[in-house]
C-alpha cells in the first residue's frame, strides 16, 4: 500500500475523499472513514497527505519511482 | 421536446454559460461570468477544490514579457516555439498578443478573487530574467500558491454558479453547425446529465497522455506525469476535434517535462522561477549550455549522457529559496527527497530523457483572438475554448486565467441576442449509449490496459525519431486497438472516467499519427529519419485537422498575422521603449 490512512487519527472529515483529483478514494458509509479503492490510479500529488488536517496519510512512492 | 429529454437523462440543466473544466481557467471564467450577470454552469472531472495542473500549487506566474529590449509584446506575439530558428510558429498571433496585453489588469482580477500575487513583503516579486540559453524570453512572478485552487474553488462557490463536480463531458451537442451544449456523466453515480448551453467553454488541460509518465512503470502505477494526469488526457481536444473544429500542431510536441529523477522533480525549475539558474552537467562533470533536442541527441551519440543538473553552487539563502519553492509548488516531491536521502546541497539530479511528452503552447485546439473555436477559417459559433489545451496562447496560468477572465468579459455581449438552443434529441440517445456502454460489459478489459496499449503504440512507431514505415503501421495498429473499446468493462461508474478517455485518446493518437505522416522534414525536436533536412516550404506553416462531413481534412495553413490595430499598438509601444531609453 502506497497511501496509508490511519483510522485512529482520521477524523472521517471527507476532505480526501472530495478533494483527489484521480478519485482514488471511496467513503466507507459503515465506518465514515475513506477506503483506498483505485490506489493503481494515484499520481503521487500529495494533495490528500497535505490537506488532511489530521495529518492522517502518509504517502510512499512506488518500486518504479525510484 | 425538453419531456423526451428528461426521459433519456437523469438531470437536464439549462444555462447561458457551460464551462467544461474547474481549473484555474475555469474557475476564473466561472467567477468572472457569474459576476457579469450570467447563468453560468461549471462541470469538473475531479473538485474544483484541487483539480488541474495547478491542483498542488504552483510557485509562478508566467505572463509578463520583459521590456529590455529585446522582447517586447510584438516580439512575443511572433515567437517560434523551443525548436530554435526553425522553429514552429504559433497559429494566431494575435491571441498571444491579446493574453499579454492586458496582464496588469489580470493582476487586479485575481487578487480580486482572493488570490495572492505580492511576496512576504506585501509587493511583487519579479523573476529576474533567467540566463542566456533557456527559452523563457519572458518574466513574471514567484508565488505562493499552495492553494491557490481552494482559493478559486471558494470564489466560485461565493459567485452561485452551478458547480457538478466528478462530472466527465461525454460529447458536445451540435445543432446546424452550433455548439448547443454538451453531455456529461456523474463519474460516482452514474447519473447521465444533458446541459443546454448558449456558449460551452471548454479548458480542460493539456494533452499528455499519449506518451508515457516520468517514470517507467508498468500499465499499473503508471501515472507519474508532470501534471495532473485528469487534465492530461485531451478530453477538450476530442470534443472540438468530434464536433467538428480543428485542431492544429497536432505532429508537434514537446519533450520536455519528462523529468527522470523524480525525487527531485523540477528542481531545475524551481531555481528558474526564483530567477536562480542551476547548472547542467553530462554524466562525467563536463559543464555544458541546457541542450535543445538535436544537442542532446549528440551528447547521446557521443556517450555524454545522462545528463544532470546541479546546484551544489548555490549559497545558503538560495537552497533555503529552493525549499520555499517546493513548499508552493511540489511539496511531496520535497517530503520524498528528504526521506530517501536526497540533497541538492551535494547531490545531482537527472534531467530528462530524449522523448516526446504533451501537445501545448503551438499545439492544441485552434482558436482565435476572442477564444472562438475555428472550423476551417470560420468560427464554431457557441464554442470556445482557451488554457493549456487551446492553441496559440500562452500555457501555464497566465494563459488560462487571462484566457477565461478575457472570455467572461465578452459574454454578456455576445449572448445578448442569441436564441435559445435547441437539442437532437438523437444526439443525446447515442452519447447516453456510448457513455453507459462499459456498465454492461461482463469481464471485460480495464481502461488501464486499453490506454497502456495506445501508448505503446505511440512509443513505439511514433517516438522521437519518426519514419514513414513506423508511423503508418502505427496507425494500422492503432486501428485494431478500436475495437477493445467496446469490449472495456466498468465495474463502478468510476472505470467510465478511464473508458471515456481511452475513446478520447485512440481519436487523438489518430489525429497525432496522421500529422506526422504529412510532415516530411525534420526541424527543430521534430525528428524525421528519412527526411533528415528542413522542408524549407514548411518555414512557420502549420497542419490543421478536423472532421467535416464525416471524412478528415488535413490542411497545411500559415499563421495568421497580428492584427493591423495591434500592430499599431506594437509600433506606439516601440516609440515608448524607445523614448523611455533615450530618457535613461
Amino acid at each position: 500500500m502506497y497511501i496509508k490512512i490511519d483510522m485512529a487519527t482520521c477524523d472521517g472529515c471527507k476532505i480526501c475523499y472530495n478533494v483527489c483529483p484521480q478519485d482514488v478514494f471511496t467513503w466507507n458509509e459503515e465506518t465514515k472513514k475513506p477506503k483506498v479503492s483505485y490506489e493503481e490510479e494515484c499520481w503521487f500529488c500529495g494533495i490528500c497527505w497535505m490537506d488532511c488536517p489530521e495529518r492522517g496519510i502518509n504517502i510512499t512512492y512506488p518500486v518504479s519511482i525510484s | 421536446m425538453t419531456d423526451d429529454l428528461t426521459e433519456i437523462a437523469d438531470k437536464v440543466i439549462e444555462t447561458d454559460v457551460l464551462m467544461i473544466g474547474g481549473g484555474v481557467g475555469g474557475c476564473c471564467a466561472v467567477a468572472k461570468a457569474k459576476e457579469n450577470g450570467l447563468d453560468v454552469t461549471l462541470i469538473e472531472k475531479a473538485h474544483i477544490d484541487r483539480s488541474g495542473s495547478a491542483g498542488q500549487g504552483i510557485d509562478h506566474y508566467e505572463g509578463f514579457f520583459t521590456r529590455d529590449g529585446t522582447t517586447t509584446l510584438e516580439n512575443v506575439s511572433n515567437e517560434d516555439w523551443r525548436l530554435g530558428r526553425y522553429g514552429v510558429r504559433y497559429p494566431n498571433l494575435n491571441v498571444k498578443y491579446r493574453l499579454y496585453k492586458c496582464q496588469f489588469w489580470v493582476f487586479e482580477q485575481l487578487e480580486k478573487l482572493g488570490v495572492p500575487m505580492r511576496w512576504d513583503d506585501g509587493e511583487p516579486y519579479w523573476i529576474p530574467f533567467p540566463f542566456v540559453g533557456w527559452e523563457r524570453r519572458k518574466t513574471g512572478l514567484r508565488v505562493h500558491w499552495t492553494n491557490i485552487k481552494p482559493i478559486l474553488g471558494r470564489a466560485v462557490r461565493r459567485s452561485g454558479a452551478r458547480i457538478l463536480n466528478r462530472t466527465m463531458a461525454i460529447d458536445l451537442l451540435t445543432t446546424d453547425g452550433k455548439v448547443v451544449g454538451a453531455t456529461a456523466v456523474n463519474i460516482r453515480t452514474g447519473e447521465f446529465i444533458v446541459i443546454k448551453a448558449k456558449a460551452t467553454l471548454i479548458a480542460t488541460g493539456k494533452l499528455m497522455r499519449l506518451y508515457n509518465p516520468e517514470t517507467p512503470m508498468p500499465w499499473k502505477y503508471k501515472f507519474r506525469y508532470h501534471f495532473c494526469p485528469a487534465s492530461s488526457a485531451g478530453d477538450g481536444y476530442a470534443l472540438v476535434y468530434r464536433a467538428g473544429g480543428d485542431l492544429v500542431n497536432m505532429d508537434i510536441n514537446a519533450w520536455t517535462f519528462r523529468i527522470r529523477d523524480d525525487l527531485t522533480c523540477s528542481y531545475g525549475s524551481f531555481s528558474l522561477n526564483d530567477g536562480v539558474p542551476m547548472k547542467t552537467y553530462t554524466w562525467d562533470g563536463e559543464e555544458i549550455i541546457n541542450p535543445n533536442a538535436t544537442r542532446y541527441k549528440q551528447l547521446e551519440d557521443e556517450g555524454k549522457t545522462p545528463i544532470y543538473f546541479g546546484f551544489d553552487h548555490f549559497s545558503e539563502d538560495s537552497h533555503k529559496r529552493l525549499e520555499v519553492a517546493f513548499a508552493d509548488e511540489r511539496m511531496l516531491s520535497f517530503k520524498v527527497a528528504e526521506e530517501r536521502g536526497f540533497n541538492p546541497k551535494t547531490h545531482r539530479y537527472e534531467l530528462q530523457d530524449l522523448s516526446p511528452t504533451g501537445f501545448y503552447r503551438v499545439s492544441g485546439i485552434y482558436i482565435d483572438e476572442n477564444f472562438r473555436v475555428l472550423r476551417g477559417n470560420e468560427p464554431i459559433e457557441g464554442l470556445y475554448a482557451f488554457g493549456d489545451g487551446s492553441a496559440g496562447g500562452t500555457s501555464g496560468v497566465a494563459g488560462a486565467a487571462t484566457g477565461g477572465l478575457l472570455l467572461a468579459e465578452d459574454l454578456p455581449e455576445i449572448l445578448k441576442d442569441m436564441d435559445e438552443p435547441e437539442i437532437d434529441i438523437s444526439q443525446v440517445e447515442e452519447h447516453k449509449q456510448i457513455a453507459l456502454a462499459p456498465l454492461a460489459v461482463e469481464e471485460g478489459v480495464e481502461p488501464l490496459e486499453l490506454e497502456s496499449a495506445i501508448r505503446d503504440i505511440c512509443e513505439r512507431y511514433v517516438g522521437m525519431f519518426k519514419s514513414e514505415g513506423k508511423l503508418r503501421e502505427g496507425l494500422r495498429r492503432l486501428g485494431s486497438l478500436k475495437d477493445w473499446l467496446g469490449k472495456l468493462s466498468a465495474e463502478s461508474p468510476h472505470h467510465i472516467t478511464g473508458y471515456l478517455e481511452c475513446r478520447n485518446l485512440l481519436d487523438l493518437a489518430e489525429v497525432h499519427i496522421k500529422a506526422c505522416i504529412e510532415r516530411k522534414e525534420t526541424r527543430g525536436n521534430y525528428f524525421r529519419s528519412d527526411y533528415p533536412e528542413i522542408d524549407k516550404d514548411m518555414d512557420g506553416k502549420f497542419f490543421s485537422q478536423r472532421i467535416e462531413n464525416g471524412k478528415e481534412i488535413i490542411e497545411l495553413r500559415e499563421p495568421i498575422p497580428l492584427k493591423p490595430e495591434y500592430l499599431k499598438d506594437a509600433e506606439e509601444e516601440k516609440a515608448e521603449l524607445q523614448t523611455a531609453d533615450a530618457a535613461s
